[in-house]
């Protein structure tokens, strides 16, 4: 049992950062159309500005994530004029291409201007961490969830609460509606794709610690949010979340009990488990083909 | 005063040119009705007017100023709100969402303002009331034109567009819908309507032009088009003895 709780933790925590990478994903989906294949390099790209902030311009650890969160954002914005923006009257399959294409251009230029060797980022405490009862909670892992945490509830009352959560839900449904109701519709979308920047990039901040600094960190990750876009219901956001959390426990769970090195495999079958018995997913309509 | 002035209008799709040079003018606090059959060019030539087509010649005056070229959210802001043809009430907002997102023009307007408007709104659509927290897919019909006409009255328009509000609706709930027009041109706003039900149109416009094939056929008051043989014949139902 102990072990179990412990597998749970940490599987909870590794679900957290795969959770995140899958909203920004499913937001963009949602107000944009556009399946952006580059999401994990966003997490790649924010944990590198991490490195600069932190390791070589010394700056304190919660202004270098401050800093380097707002740096994502305009990254974000920058990612969308050159990718989206002279392709958004296309469909979606060019700008699927471009997005592909400015993933390897990013882990090209970060492979260009920092070298080939991984980089070492500290946590954000200097304590390892504290034992509760059967579980050690690792200090970087409970970082994570309560940063995701905190994250969602943030999403929750913007989207739910607010005018512009309002204003961008109306995008995300009928652009065209948006724009006669005076809505600033290509604001909305440049702002999406600044959050989900964020979020990315947040996501590759706190998982820094525990993985290496690498140029192809992004890549299973991106993989990974995929997969619990499809676990969770393709373009869900609750999905996402939830999807996201089952991926991290299960692909822990079977690490922990079966085997280490198939770590991966537990995930990937598990999204083709629900490929085959639930292709609609946790949150997903049933889609059928029309006759 | 001609509020809205629209000027020699073409407006082309790919290589056919879909209105082929007309104009027409909209008198301040009139209802003026665009009638014809399907594929006539009333629908685009609203959509002319809030911006949505990208190739438009001649021009379109508001108040004297020209708005052609500008994008379709500066156009709102002047002061022309389209109800477009389908409704699209947004799906997953509720009733009250989706009408407080018609003020979404109005700039420096302060959330508790927005709230009481859309309350005051309630007094023009009883049956919506009700239905607040309702979300847009669940509506039927009926409730989904109300919802989009006070969703468009929330921008304070000088001039609404009306793309066949009655398409698809039961008789009953149709004359609802026309009362409601005539009220709002009661209280002060001008109405563009676009039409195909042209008996119930012409009884509450001012002036109809009729549409065939991007020109106008012919325009007149509601009783001139209503003794028009040919209208009759063509485009009135087919009353014609």
């Amino acid at each position: 049992m102990a072990i179990f709780l412990q597998l749970l933790f940490t599987g909870l925590g590794i679900g957290a950062i795969y959770a995140l990478v899958a909203l920004g994903f499913v937001l963009l989906i949602r107000a944009a159309s556009v399946v952006n294949f580059a999401q994990g390099q966003f997490a790649m790209v924010g944990a590198y500005m991490l490195v600069v902030c932190f390791n070589v311009l010394e700056l304190p650890y919660l202004v270098s994530m401050a800093l380097s969160v707002v740096l994502m954002g305009l990254f974000g914005v920058i990612f969308a004029f050159v990718t989206y923006w002279p392709l958004r009257h296309r469909g979606g399959l060019p700008v699927i291409i471009s997005t592909i294409g400015a993933s390897i251009f990013l882990e090209n230029i970060v492979l260009v201007l920092y070298g080939p060797s991984p980089a070492v980022l500290p946590g954000l405490f200097d304590s390892p961490g504290f034992q509760v009862g059967p579980v050690f909670m690792d200090s970087q892992y409970l970082s994570i969830l309560v940063s995701v945490a905190l994250l969602v509830a943030l999403q929750y009352f913007i989207f739910e609460k607010t005018l512009l959560g309002k204003k961008l839900q109306a995008t995300s449904q009928d652009k065209e509606m948006a724009s006669l109701l005076g809505i600033p519709v290509a604001g909305m979308i440049l702002f999406t794709f600044a959050y989900s920047a964020m979020l990315g990039g947040l996501a590759g901040m706190l998982v820094a610690p525990v993985l290496f600094v690498s140029v192809g960190m992004g890549g299973l990750i991106a993989l990974k949010a995929f997969a619990a876009n499809i676990i969770g219901g393709y373009g869900s956001i609750p999905g996402a979340i939830l999807g996201g959390l089952a991926l991290g426990v299960a692909e822990t769970l079977g690490a922990g009990y079966i085997s280490v090195p198939y770590k991966d495999a537990f995930a990937f079958a598990m999204l083709l488990m629900f490929l085959m018995v639930r292709p609609q997913g946790l949150f997903g309509e049933k889609i059928s083909e029309k006759a | 005063m001609k509020l809205l002035e629209i000027e020699n209008l073409v407006a082309r799709y790919g290589a056919a040119d879909v209105l082929k040079g007309f104009s027409f003018s909209v008198e301040e606090g009139s209802i003026v009705a665009l009638l014809g059959a399907n594929g006539a060019g009333k629908s685009t030539t609203l959509r002319a007017i809030s911006g949505l087509v990208p190739h438009v010649t001649g021009d379109i005056k508001l108040a004297g100023e020209s708005i052609l070229g500008r994008k379709t959210e500066a156009i709102v802001r002047l002061g022309i709100s389209h109800v477009p043809e389908g409704r699209r009430v947004f799906p997953g907002l509720t009733v009250r969402e989706n009408i407080l997102l018609g003020a979404s023009n109005r700039r420096g307007l302060k959330r508790r303002q927005m709230d009481s408007e859309v309350d005051a709104t309630f007094d023009l659509f009883p049956d919506l009331q009700r239905l607040e927290h309702a979300l847009g897919w669940t509506l039927s019909g009926g409730q989904l034109q109300m919802v989009a006409v006070a969703r468009g009255l929330m921008a304070k328009p000088r001039v609404l567009l009306l793309d066949e509000p009655s398409l698809g609706l039961a008789p009953l709930i149709v004359q609802q819908v026309f009362k409601i027009i005539s009220e709002i041109r009661n209280r002060g706003t001008t109405v563009l309507l676009v039409e195909q039900n042209a008996h119930m149109a012409l009884s509450v416009a001012d002036e109809g032009h009729v549409l065939e094939t991007g020109r106008i056929l012919v325009s007149g008051k509601p009783a001139d088009l209503w003794n028009d043989k040919q209208v009759r014949a063509a485009y009135l139902g087919g009353l014609a003895g």
